[in-house]
């Protein structure tokens, strides 16, 4: 196929033969790389902003609520009848409160969610939130080795708090220290076997295990405040005394345990909380006796929660219900969808009306992009804002392409009456100039769309590198915090057709905003006289 | 050849044109008949500023006249048409083009030059990349393919541009002062090849200059004044 001359002459305009690239295109190319690079990157931390932001909702509570109009007894059937309609994928029911903690001088006055223990998880990520609310004890000489609690831990004497109520209480759950002795090879856990402790519960006691090998298979696990010996072959499975004693099992290392094999672990029984409900409060002004109800500390949980500092509690249905003096209420349930319902907000929102429907109107059935409207209007706000800023700069871009381009034009009089004398048709030279421009945004958007792609790749150093500047190492920590994440997680545009949809929008932005600024010069040129042009000095 | 001398293969009748100075309006041209017969060369003499260029602009259809009427090899035209794409297409065929000041582009080397009025006629294929080269050769400039103008002397980048107007084989070379920018002995030189390549060629060839021999080795001459054509 044979390039069309225009084109051609153009692409040679921009770079010569004789080098490999003229001044003018370079400085062009690299300012519109530079401006498709910025906008692309902008939006796309935006939009990895409020991905972020999204499932942090979603996780906090679930796909969509259901809230019942009117107080409702039979609520107990409405999670079948709901599961049996196509789409929904989990159905939890939730109870809140607002209740009174103490322990012993301090108070916390939390956010209250019960759960069902059975199903509890299925909506909401409790097992990820008590991972990422783990905090484990420091020791030179020790290690904390405290097995991540489950839900499953959680009944009614037993509740979750979160950090900042932890912390405020100054309460712990139960935790186990492996305490290392001086010059031994324990810490080096690929060749030698271990003991491990595969679960703690919360009714454990404070105490000092020492399990000790003879090295004939079988070994001595001994609590020294008690002085109690059990006698463990752990050839055979782990070691279960039952409930408030913590389970121990071996993984095995290349070497067998040798008879001497000793190790020693410290346990800290979990702190105890006291519960007042406002019903208890107003029976104690009434003179009434009333013990506060007295829980343990199963774990410490964190929710994604946008940086703010909340003090919250989950406990079990019943531990609410019993607090609230009610029995058999439920203030709603927590729904979760399949992909192809929660993908977009047009199918969630239908899909809840569907449900709502066949609950006879008597729930409203609220998606989580409905509840938090707000916030996102907020986003999207930001997000024009930023493209409403970024547009002019990008004209900007262009204007200065306009006038590289007419000057080029004004240097060229005579060699486009040339053109003209050896039979090219005026619209034709025209165009030369109008596609030097095509081809300036179309290079420049291609270089944007890779340094985009590169800032992607390498955003989390960058991130670092942009907060260290500002605050400084140690302030490292707290912006993560704040920002609640380590690694913001944007999607490469073969990943998500939204993030495809930005780089194209805005490559196709630059090259006709290019083109654009090709056309004045290009028409300038169509329309000199030919004699004119030859005259010209 | 059968009688080659006979047929007229560019042609002008009446031509008259006057340029706009202000309130005044400045008559360059009367009335100018020409005509060239296929392969043959006239050349065309007159005092600065008598409407030597003024007149080749006319024939090549880069200016609108007042007036007259122009043939391409039998093909008539009202001088004073606006510009057509039509005879933008014929141009590439049938016009070859030589100015004073060269006009080569400074971003192309030697051979795109001169493949670059092939590309306006549809081109360049590897014939025409091949008759590049033997013009270029004809011309004495072979080896200097690969270079680009800025780096060759005035001499030189005319030898080129004579290649380049040859390329599409037109009927007529119109040559506005070919050797107004080099010294006599470069001139003679660029003269010559240009004389023999047109009539290797045959080509036609309308040469505008102010040295007498030059003039002379023409097959017919004209004499341009007061914007009339008189015998030389
Ligand atoms: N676009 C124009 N506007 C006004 N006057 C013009 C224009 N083009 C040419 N002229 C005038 O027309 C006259 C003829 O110009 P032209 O260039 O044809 O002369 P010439 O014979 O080629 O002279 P020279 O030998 O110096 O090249 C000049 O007086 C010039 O000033
Ligand atoms: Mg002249």
């Amino acid at each position: 196929m044979k390039v069309p001359w225009p084109l051609y002459l153009a692409w040679k305009q921009l770079f010569p033969s004789q080098r490999k690239m003229s001044f003018f295109s370079l400085l062009a190319i690299v300012g519109v790389a530079l401006g498709v690079n910025v906008m692309i990157v902008v939006i796309a931390f935006m939009q990895g902003f409020q991905n972020k932001f999204r499932n942090d909702i979603i996780n906090n509570q679930g796909h969509a609520r259901a809230v019942p109009l009117a107080r409702y007894a039979g609520w107990k059937e409405i999670p079948k009848l709901m599961l049996d309609t196509e789409g929904v994928k989990a159905v939890t029911p939730y109870l809140h409160a607002q209740l009174l903690l103490q322990s012993g001088n301090y108070h916390s006055i939390p956010f209250v969610i019960g759960l069902r223990p059975e199903d509890g998880d299925e909506v909401l990520p409790i097992g990820a939130f008590l991972e990422r609310g783990m905090t484990r004890l420091r020791a030179d000489d020790g290690e904390d080795v405290t097995p991540l609690p489950t839900i499953d831990a959680l009944e009614d004497e037993v509740v979750f708090v979160s950090t900042q109520a932890a912390n405020r209480l100054r309460v712990r759950p139960a935790s186990v220290v492996q305490v290392f002795e001086g010059n031994s090879s324990q810490r080096n856990p690929a060749s030698s076997g271990r003991v491990r402790v595969a679960r703690l519960d919360p009714y454990v006691e404070t105490a000092e295990w020492e399990i000790q090998f003879d090295g004939q298979g079988s070994c001595v696990a001994r609590e020294n405040i008690s002085g109690d010996e059990f006698a463990w072959e752990y050839d055979k499975g782990s070691l279960d005394l039952g409930f408030g004693y913590p389970v121990f099992e071996i993984s095995k290392g290349a070497t067998p345990f040798a008879a001497g094999d000793r190790f020693l672990f410290q346990v800290f029984k979990a702190n105890k909380i006291e519960i007042y409900s406002p019903r208890m409060i107003e029976q104690a002004k009434a003179d009434e006796m009333v013990p506060p109800k007295e829980v343990r500390i199963g774990g410490i949980f964190e929710m994604p929660s946008q940086g703010f500092q909340m003090e919250a509690l989950i406990g079990t249905m019943r531990f609410v219900e019993d607090m609230r003096g009610e029995e058999g209420a439920c203030d709603g349930f927590y729904l979760k969808f399949s992909d192809s319902v929660a993908r977009n907000e047009g199918s969630l929102r239908a899909k809840c009306r569907e449900l709502e429907l066949l609950l006879d109107e008597d729930w409203a059935i609220v998606p989580w992009s409905v509840e938090n409207a707000w916030f996102f209007e907020l986003l999207q706000f930001e997000e024009t804002l930023m493209i409403v800023i970024m547009v002019p700069i990008g004209l900007v871009a262009a204007f200065a392409i306009a006038i590289a381009l007419m000057t080029t034009v004004l240097r060229k009089i005579r060699e486009i009456g040339l053109l003209v004398a050896m039979g090219g048709r005026r619209v034709s030279v025209g165009m030369v100039f109008c596609l030097q421009g095509f081809v300036i945004g179309t290079i420049g958007a291609l270089v944007g769309c890779g340094l985009a792609i590169l800032f992607i790749h390498y955003r989390d150093a960058l991130m670092t590198f942009i907060v260290d500047l500002i605050v400084g190492q140690e302030g490292q920590v707290g912006v993560t915090q704040f920002y609640d994440f380590q690694s913001l997680s944007i999607a490469y545009p073969w990943e998500s057709p939204e993030s495809m949809s930005t780089f194209l929008v805005f490559a196709l932005f630059a090259i006709g905003v290019s083109t654009i600024a090709g056309l004045l010069p290009a028409w300038r040129a169509a329309r000199l006289n030919p004699a004119d042009a030859l005259r010209n000095e | 050849m059968s009688d080659p001398g006979h047929t007229i293969v560019l042609e002008a009748r009446g031509l008259a044109k006057s340029f706009q100075l202000g309130e005044a309006s400045v008559e360059v041209l009367s009335c100018v008949d020409i005509s060239l017969e296929e392969s043959s060369s006239l050349s065309i003499q007159g005092e600065s500023g008598c409407g030597k260029t003024t007149l080749l602009n006319l024939l090549a259809r880069l200016e609108i006249g007042d007036a007259g009427e122009i043939s391409w090899g039998g093909r008539k035209m009202m001088a004073t048409d606006s510009f057509s794409s039509t005879e933008s297409i014929l141009r590439t065929r049938f016009l070859g083009v030589v100015y004073q000041a060269y006009y080569l582009i400074p971003e192309l080397n030697v051979l795109e030059n001169v493949l670059m009025a092939a590309r306006l006629a549809g081109g360049p294929d590897q014939d025409s990349t091949d008759r590049a080269r033997s013009l270029l050769s004809k011309m004495g400039v072979g080896q200097k393919e690969k270079q680009v103008p800025s780096k060759l002397s005035g001499g030189e980048r005319q030898r080129v541009a004579i290649a380049r107007a040859l390329i599409n084989t037109p009927k007529v070379l119109l040559a506005d002062e070919p050797t107004g920018n080099l010294d006599e002995r470069t001139g003679g030189q660029v003269m010559d090849l240009l004389l023999n390549a047109c009539e290797e060629e045959n080509t036609g060839l309308v040469l505008v200059t102010h040295n007498e021999s030059f003039a002379r080795s023409a097959d017919s001459r004209v004499i341009l004044s007061e914007g009339k054509t008189h015998p030389g």
